[in-house]
């Protein structure tokens, strides 16, 4: 009998839930009949979205302490487990914001697509050795191309994908030469043998260090690795925007936050200066391209630079409140984020063109749900009280300041102060009417199809965003749980 | 027999590396700033195994060739999204990827 290794089944159900559907969509998209391929597709996805979410937050209660999977390249903790629960809520408010549109063909590979991407950033954030953390990497990045560039018919589509592609790609090449630099210098793959190979100074390792923050620096769209972003989330469609502004900043600053713990707490005294000047960067780059945007995927794109910023304020931290601050940011976050790329969504539908604060005058009365909820979303992520943003904000800054980082809590305020400008430029074109010009044609074909399914994921985002508000002890208990398996 | 020093295939692996992020940063085509970023890749396995070989562990090498794997995926989207734009007979240029911008 062959001796095989003792493989952990429920660590990876979640991973696994999802990998499955994503399996059976492609096959169904591939051999089914036609008219059978979106909606199959489109329930089994979801489903593996939820599947992955029930069986992660099983994961969360059966783990108090933290367990090493797999000869050790992965962990099983609470960190992961929550991140997971983050993802797949994610995903299955995206599969809802898809579900409207309509695409000439490949209807049934996106779903499939949506899941692998979904699979890839469980898997990552599960991560706890550079070659599972390069693969994983690698594998939710490979799906998302293939989603920023799937409507092949729209030049701006394949542009961004290959846009995305290039540059993402030039990112994992830098991290994975770091990694190998790290690998060079310790002559370990684990972050916690990593950590114990007591290499202090060594010039290798402080340059694949510096290499691999970079590189998460690349996916967690923090400036000065930022420019792919407003390309891509424009140009992407927007449901796949959705996704990505949420999911890939969760796993990608999850991820970082526990390489740089437990990997290299030895070089802590760098790392934390170099994420806090990332950190200033992206918020000072953030919030002031976003002054001059017009379209407004574009504008929520560099406002999610922005809240890179935020979030990297959170690791420089490098706290257990840093911790439980930045996941408990990541919840709102994630709501707001998909739930206003949703309203933009919608609108789209309803013109047929790309959104952009001309043609967004008046849609607080003409669909007074989306508008309003559109309203809720871009105050949340200003950081407004009633909503999580202001709550995730105010965390993000006590962490900061605990740690002595006030200069930080000031450029995060000043950021703050900045971006309620775009963030009202929005607000008030949604308020204005347009100008009633001398001839105005009736709308052909009537007013547009209802889309309960997208109005449904809005009203989700909408419960989290205020829920985190209103339930903010759970929640910060749950953050706190899961920051305890770091080590501080 | 005795081959070169693990320092020489490092330099090899450093300028393959720089030659690579220089392809990228600076060709227009497509092509080859798909092939600069394999280039960017392989210069890491070549580090990776000959760290591997200074430790005396296996470890690199695995991770060498799981690298190659993603490499040639990765290749593969390129080279699809590459021919899906030649197909829609755009002009294989970087510097004209530019509807999306500001």
């Amino acid at each position: 009998m062959i001796e095989t290794p003792k493989v952990d089944w429920l660590a990876l159900s979640p991973t696994l839930a999802l990998l499955a559907a994503a399996g059976v969509a492609l096959l169904v998209s591939v051999i089914g009949p036609a008219w059978f391929r979106r909606a199959f597709a489109a329930f089994v996805v979801f489903a593996g979205f939820i599947t992955a979410g029930v069986l992660a937050g099983f994961l969360f209660d059966r783990t108090p302490d933290a367990q090493p999977l797999l000869n050790e390249s992965m962990a099983r903790d609470r960190w992961a487990a929550l991140a997971a629960i983050v993802l797949a809520g994610a995903g299955a408010l995206s599969v809802l914001v898809s579900w409207g549109e309509t695409r000439r063909d490949h209807a049934g590979e996106y779903y499939a697509l949506l899941a692998a991407a979904g699979a890839g950033m469980v898997f990552f954030v599960g991560a706890s050795n550079l070659m599972t953390l390069f693969l994983g990497l690698e594998w939710f990045s490979l799906a998302l191309y293939i989603l920023c560039a799937l409507d092949t018919h729209r030049e701006t589509s394949l542009e961004a994908g290959l846009k995305y592609l290039i540059v993402g790609s030039f990112g994992s090449g830098i991290l994975l030469f770091g990694s190998a630099l790290v690998y060079g210098a310790t002559g370990e793959l684990g972050f916690a043998e990593i950590a114990a190979a007591g290499v202090t100074d060594d010039s290798l390792l402080l340059a694949g260090l510096a290499m691999i923050v970079a590189g998460l620096g690349f996916k967690a769209s923090a400036a000065p690795f930022h420019m792919w972003t407003p390309d891509v989330y424009q140009g992407a469609p927007t449901s796949v925007t959705a996704f990505m502004s949420a999911a890939t900043k969760v796993a990608a600053l999850v991820l970082t936050l526990r390489v740089l713990t437990v990997a290299f707490p030895e070089q802590e005294h760098l790392w934390t200066v170099a994420v806090a000047v990332i950190a200033i960067v992206s918020l000072a780059v953030g919030n002031i391209a976003a002054l001059v945007q017009r379209d407004v995927k574009r504008l929520l794109a560099y406002s999610s630079v922005s809240h890179a910023g935020f979030m990297l304020i959170a690791v420089a931290a490098n706290s257990e409140l840093g911790g439980r601050a930045l996941l408990y940011y990541l919840i709102p976050y994630s709501a707001m984020s998909i739930g206003s790329f949703a309203v933009v969504a919608a609108r789209e539908r309803e013109l047929g063109a790309p959104v952009t604060l001309d043609n967004l005058g008046g849609f607080l009365w003409e669909r007074p749900f989306l508008g309003a909820s559109m309203w809720v979303f871009l105050l949340g992520l200003m950081g407004m009280p009633l909503t999580g943003g202001l709550v995730g904000k105010f965390y993000v800054f006590s962490a900061a300041y605990e740690s002595g980082w006030w200069w930080l809590v000031v450029a995060g305020v000043i950021g703050t102060a900045i971006s309620l400008y775009y963030y009202l430029r929005v607000l008030l074109a949604m308020w204005t009417r347009p100008e009633p010009t001398a001839f105005r044609p009736a709308v052909a074909g009537g007013s547009p199809p209802r889309d309960p399914l997208l109005a449904s994921a809005v009203f989700a985002s909408l419960a989290v965003t205020v829920g985190s508000f209103i339930f903010v002890q759970p929640l910060i208990d749950l953050a706190r749980d899961a920051a305890a398996s770091l080590p501080f | 027999m005795q081959g070169p020093d693990v320092t020489w295939y490092l330099v090899v692996s450093a300028l393959l590396f720089s030659i690579g992020t220089l392809g990228v940063l600076l060709r227009r085509s497509p092509l080859i700033v798909l092939l600069s970023l394999e280039i960017m890749l392989n210069s890491a396995n070549l580090a990776l195994i000959s760290f591997s070989r200074l430790h005396g562990d296996h470890d690199g090498q695995i991770f060498a060739l799981a690298v190659m794997a993603v490499a040639a995926s990765e290749v593969v989207v390129g080279l699809g999204l590459i021919v899906a734009v030649a197909r829609r007979k755009l002009i294989l240029d970087v510097d004209r990827f530019r509807v999306l911008r500001g």
